[in-house]
């Protein structure tokens, strides 16, 4: 359905770090600041891991450390892949579970034989069960698959620890310094960077709350008591050997088996062991995703915040743009010509449910925003009004349409929230390539997130403030 | 000025269940056990169709014998080439098979494509929307699978589909008519 609508076709610039344009169902808009964002200019969190395939929900990396510290290489390892569901390292599709019957004999009568049920592992896709690679059937349906061993776990383990150790000093020591330079005026707050720090070595971004009067030396889950002294922990080096294996003597003359060579994606899926051979390919479990949630950086406030169940798709906190910001739409475009004025017709939809003003300005010379247009429009310089959306009007026949005394040749039609305008388009350039128009468009945005103020000033408890966004269109090539 | 017609009636073995809606053209031999589902079609242009027993061929498939490309099929000296499909083979939604040669206990998944110049042997399976049209014998147990046509060799052979065959041979016939068998009556004898 998307491709029907071509969102791609209308960009609206978001002024950030980056001038981005994209299509407004791709933006948020912070309605703290009053201003588009897009996906560059947003932190990205992440809230919770839940697995694909059972939907089940990992509690948080953090929640895991906090409450064991000692084990804090494991459970990274374990931490993000699911324990009940495995891939294929074929095609890594997810496994199912088969059963199958097989005759086995009584416990009391060995004699007799009765039908037990055994367990497999089967890939619906490519076919792959867990007999291929010699792994013997399970008699319990699930939580009887082990993963292999890796023969280097240890060393990895004390290699990550040590690591680790060297990243919490480092932490300190950096904290420390900018706790040094902290003048005394200042309120005991950090600069905006430090909340978003992404600790080294993979230990996930932490944020940093702000509590007054407390000392600044805490981390998140991995903090130590002042003064305790930490366990050193000392690492041999790695040691280089100057004999090698040979390879073997029919390394030149033995025929491949195709079928048994792995590929390099199945091989790097399992980095501990990276098989050669089809038949050392055992599943892996589950990779988790994750739910993110997206904050404004100069605000701080959440933009987007997911519902914690898996299982849900609703946002608690969802500030897209389209719920704010009227939307332009391309309805039909005329045969362009080089130098002829054409008029195409677009729809503007106003998503709140108040009455927009929305107001059509054309670029001027020179003006920095305007670097991909092709041709010269002519936008209607009288104000168009939207009604509010109004989630009854489909079912509500009796009620009288709203009269705006549009001039027809500027407004086409008007259905509830929606109207239809035209545009004259006059393409500047006669080569290859869509002819892209831009212009301004300008609306008041009632904010209703603002604190109230006190109304003894008689002041309305939401004023309007007049936004203007910067809109691109891509109306297709020119058609000699 | 003498016109000839040649009416050429299936040979659906007894124990077969071939509905009547499935379309059947030119000279096709259906061993029993097997099932034909309504919308199926198995068209003998070029030349004869044997099936074997206990073949499973669902909705949609095509099975069809037809002239190679650029022969005009009122050529003289064209032999008529026959297409053999061996047992317990599966033909599922939607796909077509040209394949000359097919041997037992293959499936063919939905909307799979199998050239004329492809010979399957035993124990295949052919992946869903896999286009297959290379001009090889495909080896035993393999399984052509994914958008690249990833292929893979596999330990065991497909289970064949008895229960499913005793299911539909009862079912069918409770909601469609059935073609009629060489020996024996039009429906076959309700449990």
């Amino acid at each position: 359905m998307a491709s029907l609508l071509q969102p791609d076709r209308v960009l609206y610039l978001v002024h950030g770090e980056k001038k981005i344009r994209s299509p407004l169902s791709t933006l948020y808009f912070c309605r703290y600041c009053s201003e588009l964002r897009s996906l560059e200019c947003v932190s990205h969190e992440v809230d919770s891991h839940y697995c694909p395939s059972c939907l089940e929900n990992m509690p948080s990396a953090e929640a895991k450390l906090k409450k064991n510290r000692k084990r804090i290489c494991n459970q990274l390892n374990e931490n993000f892949r699911c324990a009940n569901c495995f891939d294929c390292p074929c095609c890594m599709h997810t496994l199912s579970t088969r059963a199958t019957n097989i005759p086995a004999p009584l416990p009391d009568d060995p004699s007799k034989t009765t039908m037990k049920k055994a367990y497999y592992l089967a890939c619906g896709f490519c076919r792959w069960t867990s007999r291929d690679v010699g792994m013997a059937d399970k008699s319990v349906a699930s939580g009887g698959w082990q993963e292999p061993d890796n023969p280097h776990t240890q060393r990895i383990n004390k290699l990550i620890e040590y690591y680790q150790q060297l990243a919490q000093r480092e932490k300190l020591e950096r904290d420390r310094k900018k706790l040094a330079r902290r003048r005394p005026y200042m309120p005991l707050a950090f600069s905006q960077h430090t909340i978003h720090v992404v600790e080294k070595y993979g230990l996930g971004t932490r944020l940093q709350r702000q509590r007054p009067g407390a000392p600044i030396t805490s981390l998140a889950g991995l903090s130590l008591k002042e003064g305790e002294d930490q366990k050193e922990i000392n690492i041999e080096p790695a040691q280089a050997l100057d004999e090698v294996e040979p390879l073997p003597e029919d390394c030149y003359t033995r025929p491949i088996n195709l079928p048994e060579v792995t590929s390099l994606r199945q091989r790097l899926l399992q980095p501990d062991f990276q098989p050669a051979g089809a038949s050392q390919l055992h599943p892996k479990h589950k990779h988790l995703l994750i739910k993110r949630s997206l904050r404004c950086r100069k605000c701080e406030h959440n933009l987007s915040k997911p519902e914690f169940n898996p299982t849900s798709i609703k946002f608690k906190i969802q500030l897209v743009a389209v719920s704010y910001i009227p939307e332009v739409r391309i309805m039909s475009i005329p045969n362009l010509r080089f130098q002829k004025e054409c008029q195409v017709l677009l729809t503007l939809t106003n998503p709140v449910e108040n009455i927009t003003h929305v107001t059509l300005v054309g670029c001027e010379e020179g003006d920095p925003e305007d670097i991909n247009s092709t041709a010269k429009v002519m936008v209607p310089t009288k104000e168009l009004v939207l009604a509010g959306k109004d989630a009854a009007a489909d079912y509500d026949e009796l009620a009288e349409p709203q009269d705006f005394q549009d001039d027809p040749d500027v407004v086409a039609f008007r259905k509830s929230n929606k109207i239809g305008f035209f545009i004259k388009v006059v393409p500047q350039r006669e080569e290859d390539g869509d002819v892209t128009v831009s212009f301004k468009i300008r609306h008041d945005f009632r904010n209703l997130a603002a604190p109230i103020r006190p109304s003894e000033e008689g002041d309305a408890p939401t004023e309007a403030i007049w936004l203007t966004h910067h809109v691109e269109l891509s109306l297709g090539p020119i058609i000699a | 000025v003498e016109f000839v017609l040649h009416v050429q009636v299936a040979n659906i073995a007894a124990g077969a269940v071939v509905c009547v809606e499935s379309e059947i053209r030119g000279d096709v031999t259906i061993g029993p056990r097997t099932v034909v589902h309504p919308k199926a079609r198995i068209i003998a242009e070029a030349g004869p169709i044997i099936i074997g027993e206990g073949n499973l061929i669902e909705e949609q498939a095509l099975i069809i014998n037809s002239y190679p490309e650029n022969i005009m099929p009122d050529t003289e000296g064209v032999e008529p080439k026959t297409m053999t499909i061996g047992i317990n083979n599966v033909f599922e939604v939607g796909c077509v098979s040209q394949a000359l040669k097919i041997g037992d206990n293959n499936v063919i998944e939905s909307k799979a494509d199998l050239g004329k110049n492809v010979i399957l042997t035993s124990g295949c399976i052919v992946g869903a929307c896999c286009q297959v049209n290379t001009c090889e014998v495909i080896p035993e147990n393999t399984v052509i699978y994914g958008s690249n046509c990833m292929r893979r060799v596999q330990t065991e052979r497909p289970q064949p589909q008895t229960l499913q065959l005793d299911f539909l041979m009862k079912i069918l016939p409770n909601y469609h008519h059935m073609k009629k068998t060489v020996k024996g009556t039009s429906t076959p004898v309700r449990n």
